[in-house]
């Protein structure tokens, strides 16, 4: 679904310029659950970043399905983004001033739901993620496991075929964390393609596939051969 | 979306409920001063508007040498209608003199302004009688009007225009009159009156000589003014050479004639000064300075907040908001808080306006229909949303989501640095108002302490009909005044300190010029005081002195340039004067312009009449030397009979303040206005801050810093910004300053300590404010800010 060709992104301040990708290459299928891993600055989030058309590289290619994203513009990039990116962050950013139903809603209102509609979307989509109960609260009153359900939730609703996740479970305890994980595995297995960024070898170790990334380079591409055991 | 987002807006301003108080609060404040200066703007610049021939009417003044005059001679305005068809209509004006009392039974009125108008002149003024305009037959026939409000006084119970007799003067003269009808006085017009009197032809028997109209044009639409002027002065020139007035044709060439509209005879005639429309222009560009500084404090705060509502952005944009979506959001929710501001705004002017009323002696009212207000508000709410709104909705919606999402977010430089400088910009207004204040402040104790040359005090002028041109004639009135207890003299002149004297051209030591001139009885220095500087007062000892002595004042003596003045001659109104005494200058006509040469006579064939009673009586005896006055009036004065009235000369005087006084008000609320509204952003603002280095706070106390040491470093920049803001207004502050006091002839030197005194209490406001919203940051415990995450 996705193929990545020779991208190259240089940071550029006033005395230092900084290659935070060089060439890279990878293809992702879709379906598939990829985590992307390698210590700090070696890009990853970045990568993550290009991918989710939120940063534009300097060099490459960016082709989703036929189509190749790098050489649209502004609101072509957001248009196509609302229809098929959904975002996990680290820190959740759910909006303060909103409560959990209209945190998920707001993705729907961007790409222009009818009313009667959204409200389907986002009961369906809390009660999948059984936070019901929570739906008149407001993000500071969550735990954070729940605030991070709250933002898969969002990420979800508008059901993209690509969710990016950029170390979703940094900010959770490892109970908290394997909950998320696993919420992520099973909308995996329903065939939303996650592309993930993490620190953490546990939580790779639910994914399909590891990129390794260091330097700006993929140093390796492995199966995640427990993983395939399993589904075999 | 609108919905959602009008959650997040009104959440947001919840959740800052002190912030949003002080913004919407703020903002409310300066507009409704702007509100009230929009007011008053559109009042004074509109006077005589309602005339349908508003853009047509033309006063016909004279340019003299040495001054301008809007007063000329009858006979040049038919010789200006029979040579010009472009003017449509010519009129003539004239003012009464002299107070006229009118009466109905037990009713009486007062009128201290009577206009003689022709009927072209009631044409082109739109003066129109209830019943409509009618030609007064023959040409001496008068039809005398009287005011709708004066009408009310005389016939309280009339109902329709039927003319009525009244009696003129006290009841025992029984001279009557008829008063044909009303009209409506227009407050809002340069044409005030208590009555009008109307006839076909003024001034039949007048001159080239005798200045005393006022010529009103009515040009035909389209016509060239400049070239009018012109030819209007080529034409006054030649009348005056045809009727051997003005002298030659060498010295008429100084002459000539102007036109002045309408437009500008309320705020800048030509022949007067320009006074009321520049403090018009200063009134209204404060109202703007105090509107803008409100404003900045908007845009200041709404980018500190800025990272609060940058996650929000973010949120926004990775979701698929495109930018305008997210500018628009911002300038609806800061639309939201100018719109209640706006509201908030017209209660608080409609709560002031009575006030202002008083202050500015005018009559506003916001809740009338075809108020512009009706319009200008709505623009102005849109403005105000713009330049408020487009700069923090322009940063806001900018964000880049990769930044602000990760959570490493701070506000750029670049908004640090317009911040301050938004900051020192309020600030140096705030100084710059505080330093005017209080120099205007100076000024007006400087007039209220200076030696005006005479004292006011104690004298008493009491208003009168009866002529007094002859000594003789008002000998009697004196001893019968002077046997009442506490009066100590009196005398009667034909002007009063604080007006305006006669002038006329006198020649002394081969020079010629015009000077003032006043026509006094005995006593008249005595009576006012007034130091002699040479030779000696009118004295009944000296037979000539109702002949041919005059007193000149310094001024005059050095624009003759005459050493010893004392038995010198001066001639004027074909009399030879001879000087016998020099006065020293007073200021008779306030600070802002400079004493005038002036003589002093008894006998005055060419002046006005002396009919203005001047009295000394004693402060102690005052009340029952005025109850005696007042009794037996009609014994001493026949002609005002039962009609007595008079005024404190020094409360006529202080009239001349009044401009400079109401200044002083505006300047007070503004300086006020300004500071406060300055300081509430300040404070905001550092509650934000102070919110924003929680953290840091917290962290610098646990390595060991001390509260004094965290107070300082919060306060120095701000302190710094302050200086900063005090060194920038200074020069500005003493520019306006001076231009303002170079209006006045007499006046203070440019002082020191406002300067120093505004520097020092906006650094203490400053210090205080900041110091009180960083206290509470200080007290808090470390261990919770740092928890908090």
């Amino acid at each position: 679904m996705i193929t990545i060709e020779n991208l190259e992104k240089i940071y550029k301040t006033e005395e230092i310029e900084t290659t935070a990708l060089n060439g890279i290459n990878f293809k992702i299928r879709e379906g598939e659950f990829v985590s992307i891993m390698g210590p700090s600055g070696c890009g990853k989030s970045t990568l993550l970043n290009v991918m989710g058309l939120l940063d534009k590289p300097e060099k490459g290619s960016y082709k989703f399905i036929d189509t190749e994203l790098l050489t649209l513009n502004d609101k072509e990039r957001s248009n196509f983004r609302k229809r098929n990116m959904g975002f996990v962050f680290q820190n959740f950013n759910l909006i303060d001033e909103l409560s959990v139903f209209e945190n998920i809603e707001l993705p729907l209102i961007y790409n222009k739901v009818a009313a009667s509609e959204r409200k389907k979307l986002v009961n369906e989509i809390i009660e999948r993620m059984n936070i019901v109960n929570r739906k008149g609260h407001f993000p500071q009153q969550l735990s954070g496991g729940q605030q991070q359900r709250v933002a898969v939730a969002r990420a979800l609703v508008t059901k993209p075929k690509l969710i990016l996740a950029d170390e979703p479970t940094g900010n959770l305890d490892s109970s908290h964390g394997n909950e998320v994980m696993e919420l992520l595995c099973e909308l995996n297995e329903q065939g939303t393609t996650i592309v993930m960024v993490t620190h953490s070898s546990h939580d790779a170790s639910f994914s399909d596939r590891i990129i390794n990334l260091k330097d700006g380079h993929v140093i390796s591409e492995k199966l995640n051969k427990g993983k395939t055991e399993e589904l075999i | 979306m609108f919905k959602l987002n009008l959650k997040i807006a009104l959440r947001n301003l919840w959740k800052n409920k002190g912030i949003t108080a002080i913004n919407i609060g703020g903002l409310a404040i300066a507009l409704a001063a702007f509100v009230l200066v929009m007011l008053y703007f559109t009042y004074e610049t509109s006077f005589d508007k309602e005339n349908p021939n508003y853009d047509h009417v033309y006063i016909v003044g004279i340019n003299y040498p040495e001054f301008k005059t809007d007063y000329a001679p009858a006979p040049f305005a038919v010789a200006i209608k029979q040579n010009f068809p472009e003017v449509d209509r010519v009129g003539l004006v004239k003012g009464s003199s002299f107070e006229l009392t009118i009466k109905n039974g037990g009713n009486t009125l007062f009128t201290s302004k009577i206009l003689t108008v022709d009927c072209n002149a009631a044409k082109i003024l739109n003066i129109n009688p209830s019943g409509g305009l009618v030609k007064p037959s023959g040409d001496a026939e008068r039809l005398n009007y009287l005011s709708n409000e004066s009408m009310k006084i005389l016939f309280p119970d009339k109902k329709d225009n039927k003319p009525e007799i009244v009696g003129f003067g006290a009841s025992n003269l029984g001279i009557t009159g008829i008063i044909a009808g009303s009209i409506k006085n227009d407050p809002h017009s340069n044409f005030n009156f208590d009555g009008v009197s109307i006839s076909n032809k003024l001034g039949n028997r007048d001159n080239y000589d005798m200045n005393d109209y006022t010529i009103y044009l009515q040009l035909k639409p389209g016509v060239n003014v400049l070239s009018l002027e012109r030819k209007i002065t080529d034409l006054y020139r030649a009348e005056l050479l045809k009727n051997k007035v003005g002298g030659s044709k060498d010295e008429l060439k100084g002459i000539s004639t102007f036109l002045d509209p309408l437009s500008s005879l309320h705020l800048k005639p030509k022949a007067g000064n320009n006074t009321p429309y520049k403090i018009l222009i200063a009134i209204s560009v404060l109202g703007l300075l105090i509107l803008l500084i409100a404003c900045i404090n908007f845009t200041n705060l709404s980018i500190a907040q800025a990272t609060k509502r940058a996650k929000e952005v973010g949120v926004k944009k990775v979701m698929g908001a495109f930018r305008f979506q997210l500018i628009t959001q911002f300038l609806i929710e800061i639309f939201m808080q100018c719109f209640a501001a706006i509201i908030l705004a017209l209660i608080l002017a409609e709560l002031v306006l009575p006030s202002f009323n008083t202050l500015f002696q005018v009559q506003l009212s916001i809740w009338h229909l075809g108020n512009d207000l009706f319009w200008q508000l709505p623009l102005i709410l849109s403005v105000i949303t713009l330049i408020a709104g487009i700069y923090p909705a322009i940063i806001l919606s900018g964000f880049k989501p990769i930044l602000v999402l990760k959570g490493n977010f701070s506000t750029s430089k670049q908004s640090y640095v317009l911040r301050n400088s938004l900051i020192v910009f309020q600030f140096s207004i705030a100084v710059v108002f505080m330093i005017s204040l209080l120099i205007i402040n100076s000024q007006l104790k400087y007039m209220r302490s200076q030696d005006l040359g005479f004292t006011a005090d104690e004298v008493v002028y009491i208003k009168n009909i009866s002529i007094f041109n002859d000594p003789l004639k008002f000998e009697p009135v004196r001893e019968k005044i002077l046997k009442i207890p506490g009066i100590k003299s009196a005398t009667v002149a034909t002007f009063v300190p604080s007006g305006q004297n006669g002038v006329n051209s006198y020649v002394a030591n081969g020079i010629k010029a015009n000077i003032d001139f006043v026509g006094v009885d005995f006593d008249y220095f005595e009576t006012l005081d007034i130091k002699l500087k040479k030779g000696r007062f009118f004295s009944r000892e000296f037979k000539t002195d109702t002949a041919n002595s005059a007193v000149i004042n310094e001024s005059a003596m050095v624009k003759y340039g005459i050493k010893n003045p004392i038995g010198q001659t001066i001639r004027g109104c074909n009399i030879d004067y001879k000087i016998v005494g020099v006065v020293k200058d007073f200021k008779t006509q306030g600070f802002e312009n400079i004493v005038q040469p002036t003589i002093y006579t008894i006998k005055e064939p060419c002046g006005g009449n002396k009919m203005q009673i001047m009295l000394k009586i004693e402060q102690k005896m005052m009340a029952g030397a005025l109850a005696t006055l007042k009794a037996q009036w009609s014994d001493i004065n026949k002609q005002d009979g039962e009609d007595f009235r008079y005024l404190f000369l020094d409360e006529m005087y202080g009239k001349l303040f009044k401009k400079q006084e109401q200044l002083q008000t505006v300047f007070f609320a503004a300086a006020l206005l300004t500071i406060f509204i300055a300081i509430l952003g300040l404070f905001a603002f550092v509650k934000y801050i102070t919110n924003v280095r929680i953290k840091e706070i917290a962290l610098r106390k646990i390595l060991g810093a001390s509260n004094f040491q965290i107070m300082k470093l919060i306060n120095s920049s701000f302190f710094v910004m302050v200086l900063i803001a005090n060194l920038i207004s200074w020069p500005l502050a003493y520019v306006l300053t001076k231009k303002w006091l170079s209006t006045f002839a007499y006046r203070i030197d440019m002082p020191v300590l406002p300067f120093m005194l505004s520097a020092v209490v906006t650094v203490l406001l400053t210090i205080i404010t900041v110091s009180i919203q960083t206290n509470k940051a200080v007290k808090a415990k470390p261990v919770d800010a740092l928890k908090y995450e």
